[in-house]
């Protein structure tokens, strides 16, 4: 069989140029980096923008004198679908019923909402908040106390711009 | 049972149409009754099957056909022919207008209410009440206030349905409560400083209380309703045997209730049984068959198999005869089973010792009631399987003969609190089958975990010879049996013999030991359990 040759020139300078290529590509970083309308976040230096329906950790609100809200009723453990919350009840020193133990297994919690939805007196709130992170698991057992100590904005379950989800 | 059994005459009974569905009831029924048993719930509060019925709460009020208005039902009986409508239009109206009027003054604190979950008030309003009151008047406020005994008053939760107050002249006959002011103002309260202390039945009124207005302080805030788990048993408190439903949560007893046997107690239940259930949450279980090595000292813990078998050996090589302490909380399985180890090795006595009072409390209103002298459950089942009772009114002593008793002594549930750890040392094998540590027996040759009567199935006998069935309602330790099953074990290792796989066997095995048990079965047992036809001669002691 006969070798067939084929000769191919080389291309033209303006063709292998890079040049070209690179200026195109940072042409468009140029515009992005002066682009009023970016939409990158500077997390964490700058605070990320969470919806108001924001379902994150628990927080427990408190009466003006430190003490919890809960009173105990019992409904959130009882509507929990993911069984992560833990109460005993009990009587206090001023014979109110109130949270002798109060827990909520964060890594369990599916974060539906509906301890916060269940409650009669407004004291069990899913939170806006997302930095969960801890060194060992059992940190995730959120007791009473740090429950209260919580300050992060509770979610608003709806969006009030949009209350029908439309 | 047999009595129960003689077929009614035609002219005792009356037919009757309830919501389209016709029954016949017997005569004397009333309406109320008649309903419950077409399936049909009429609403009430103040109407109890075991008290009289004032028909003063309105709410079962039904539409009679030909009556000119509606009819309290818990109190017009039934008569042929009868055409009831629980769920006419006019009846329906009515219980609304009713149910609203209750929800005038009502807190509608049902988060922090221990009714809630089992509070009629709840349940009614929820089935058929309106779904927004429309009273703007601002409500009355009591606050709570102590009856003494186990009873707090909630007097805003109240319907003054007067349960309470009839309980106490009626069946208690010690009328300690009464309605204070009319109308509006009405409520319930103590005379004066006089509490309901002196009572010995008032913690009745807590479960006949339809709302939260009667609550018990031991069980206040400790649970809600819905989460416990109801199991039938028997109250260990003493020989009487009423029935009661033990509900526990998460493994923890937390309250006794009576459970309802109109052969026995009723509807009711003594304070004194129902506030003794603590010892059933306690700890110190003992957690596995544990063996004493001939040195001393050095416990052991093994596994059942070569324990029994360890311990099968040693009593077929030693073959003396065996003591046995039981405990009255033995079920009458436990008795039975260890007869037949007594049989098997050829003789031995069983003894028991149980703490007493001087006096029976009765309940006036309901024959045949009472905290029986004897406060342990298997008294009378002891007895009738031969077993001795010894000791003094606090349970303790009588034990003597046994502690120098040089062949086999059997401990069983007993946990010997009188006694020192010298007790047993002369006995060639000291057995201790116990749910609990035991101080004086710490150094037994054998210890074996064994069940409380709340962890297992079985039965006992009343003081009225009735035997009743008592069901498991917690989880004991893994490893931990009931006696009877132990014992059964052992038999069939000294003899051969089949064992017993189950409380049923063991039941029935019973029939085979003790003539009084002959004829009878296990199936039999429920609802209500049997009388001991047979009397053998009573052993006084």
């Amino acid at each position: 069989m006969a070798i067939k040759t084929t000769v191919l020139t080389r291309p033209k300078m303006k063709e292998t140029s890079y040049l070209r290529a690179a200026l195109k590509g940072m042409k468009i970083t140029l515009a992005h980096m002066l682009n009023p309308k970016s939409v990158t976040q500077q997390y964490p230096e700058v605070e990320t923008r969470l919806s108001p329906r924001w379902r994150g950790t628990h927080r427990m609100e408190v009466h003006a004198d430190g003490r919890p809200k809960c009173v105990a009723c019992g409904l959130c453990p009882t509507v929990c679908p993911a069984n992560c919350i833990r109460l005993v009840g009990g009587e206090d020193d001023q014979g109110n019923r109130y949270p002798v133990v109060y827990e909520i297994d964060e890594f369990r919690c599916i974060f539906c909402g509906m301890c916060q939805e269940v409650c009669p007196v407004e004291a069990i709130h899913v939170g806006q908040d997302f930095e969960n992170a801890e060194y060992t698991r059992d940190r995730f057992v959120y007791d009473l106390d740090r429950l209260m100590n919580q300050d992060h904005p509770t979610s608003l379950l709806w969006d009030p711009t949009d209350p029908k989800s439309e | 049972m047999a009595e129960h059994n003689s077929t009614p005459k035609d002219d005792q009974y009356v037919n009757l149409v309830v919501d389209d569905v016709s029954i016949s009831v017997e005569k004397g029924t009333t309406i109320l009754e008649a309903a419950k048993q077409a399936g049909t719930e009429v609403p009430h509060y103040c109407y109890h099957a075991g008290l009289s019925s004032p028909a003063q709460c309105r709410l079962c009020l039904v539409e009679v056909e030909g009556a000119p208005k509606l009819m309290p039902s818990c109190t017009t009986i039934v008569t042929e022919g009868q055409v009831v409508r629980t769920d006419s239009d006019v009846a329906t109206k009515m219980r609304q207008g009713v149910l609203e009027f209750y929800l005038v003054n009502h807190p509608l604190d049902c988060p922090i209410c221990d009714q809630s979950g089992e509070c009629d008030l709840q349940d009614f309003v929820f089935s058929e009440g309106r779904k927004h009151g429309r009273s703007r008047a601002a409500k009355r406020v009591l606050g709570r206030d102590d009856f003494g005994g186990d009873v707090l008053f909630y007097g805003d939760r109240c319907v003054m349905c007067t349960r309470c107050v009839r309980f106490m002249e009626e069946v208690e006959e010690k009328p300690l409560l009464s309605v204070v002011e009319r109308g509006n103002r009405s409520v319930i309260d103590t005379f004066f400083d006089q509490g309901l202390g002196d009572a010995e039945w008032a913690g009745n009124i807590v479960d006949i209380c339809p709302v939260g207005a009667l609550v018990s302080k031991d069980f206040l805030y400790k649970a809600r309703a819905w989460d416990l788990e109801h199991t039938p048993s028997i109250c260990p408190n003493c020989s009487m045997g009423c029935n009661i439903d033990i509900h526990t949560r998460d493994n923890v007893v937390q309250r006794f209730k009576p459970r309802e046997n109109k052969d026995v107690n009723g509807h009711w239940m003594c304070d004194y049984g129902r506030s003794r259930y603590e010892w059933l949450n306690e700890g110190k279980r003992i957690e596995e068959p544990l063996s004493t090595t001939s040195d001393g000292d050095l416990q052991t813990s093994l596994n059942w198999e070569e324990a029994l078998r360890e311990l099968g050996e040693k009593l077929k090589s030693s073959g003396g005869t065996l003591k046995v302490i039981a405990s009255p909380l033995s079920s009458n399985e436990d008795v039975g089973a260890t007869v037949r180890l007594i049989q098997a090795l050829g003789g031995g006595e069983i003894v028991f010792r149980s703490a007493t009072t001087s006096k029976e409390v009765p309940l006036p209103g309901f024959k045949g009631l009472k905290r029986t002298k004897y406060l342990a459950p298997n008294i009378e089942g002891l007895k009738v399987l031969g077993a001795k009772y010894v000791g003094d009114e606090k349970g303790s002593g009588g034990l003597q003969a046994i502690s120098q008793h040089t062949e086999i002594v059997l401990v069983m549930g007993d946990r010997l609190e009188d006694q020192t750890e010298k007790f047993g040392s002369e006995a060639e094998l000291l057995i201790y089958l116990g749910s609990h540590f035991s101080e004086a027996l710490q150094e037994a040759d054998f210890i074996f975990p064994i069940n409380t009567f709340a962890e297992t199935s079985g039965t006992f006998t009343n003081c009225d010879r009735r035997v009743q069935k008592f069901s498991g309602s917690l989880e004991g330790p893994c490893e931990a049996r009931p006696a009877w099953s132990v014992l059964n074990d052992l038999v069939r290792i000294i003899t051969g013999s089949e064992s017993s796989h189950n409380v049923a066997d063991a039941f029935n095995q019973l029939s085979g030991i003790s003539e009084v048990f002959a004829g009878t079965s296990y199936s039999d047992l429920m609802p209500r359990g049997f009388k001991l036809k047979h009397d053998p001669p009573m052993t006084r002691d």
